[in-house]
């Protein structure tokens, strides 16, 4: 029992693996899906699980397909910029 | 009903604030907003522990990274407890795992400064003890 809470607080102290590449920007989405759901949660008059599930979904997938169309626009802009 | 007095209307409202600033969700759940209270627990914390894993405890520091703290102390005064093992030494976080986990516990507590104004809001408005009991129904 003390090893196994031993070995959790020190995942606590040492950082994970994460290299500097395009895969990084991953991270952003279970941060975007936190701001949803709290947003959501706050937000609504009254919580029903079902519209509340559809809500975060909706909202998530808008947000994340309008995020991925600008890193795409941004991606061609600097690519015809760096062209010449 | 008798209607309260201004002053117990101002108490508590300041325990729901401390209470949602002390555990997030904490101040829904003592307005009977129970479904908010857990949706919102479960989602900073698992939004503030991810930071931590990710970037490790390091990633509290209040000194070398203060404007970070104050967000991240917003998740709950708790944060301190970090902030004084940090602070007394020995670990170090760099590169892009220090800065998403630093981002991650700073937008929680961001998070939570929302779930707290929202908690005053109901209460203020009376709106918790209304709408609690609809979502019971």
């Amino acid at each position: 029992m003390n090893s196994t809470l031993s070995i959790l607080l020190a995942s606590f102290t040492t950082p994970i693996d994460i290299p500097t590449d395009p895969k990084a920007m991953m991270w952003m989405f279970p941060l975007l899906l936190a701001i949803v759901i709290v947003y959501k949660a706050t937000k609504l008059r009254v919580i029903f699980p079902k519209k509340f599930i559809r809500e975060v979904t909706l909202l998530f997938l808008t947000i994340s397909v309008f995020m991925i169309l600008a890193g795409v626009a941004l991606n061609v802009f600097v690519a015809l910029l760096t062209r010449s | 009903m008798a209607k309260r007095s201004d002053m117990d209307h101002g108490l508590l409202l300041l325990i729901v604030a401390l209470l949602a600033w002390a555990v997030p969700g904490a101040g829904h759940f003592f307005i009977k907003e129970r479904r908010r209270a857990y949706i919102i627990f479960i989602t900073i914390a698992a939004l503030f522990l991810i930071g931590l894993y990710v970037g490790s405890i390091a990633v509290i520091d209040p000194v070398g990274a203060w404007p970070w703290y104050v967000g991240q102390m917003l998740a709950s005064p708790a944060v301190a407890i970090f902030g004084h093992a940090t602070r007394s030494g020995g670990l170090e976080s760099f590169g892009k795992p220090h800065d998403v986990g630093q981002i991650y516990t700073a937008i929680a507590g961001g998070l939570n400064l929302l779930c707290i104004l929202s908690a005053v809001f109901m209460a203020h408005s009376g709106r918790g003890e209304i709408i609690g009991s609809e979502e019971d129904e």
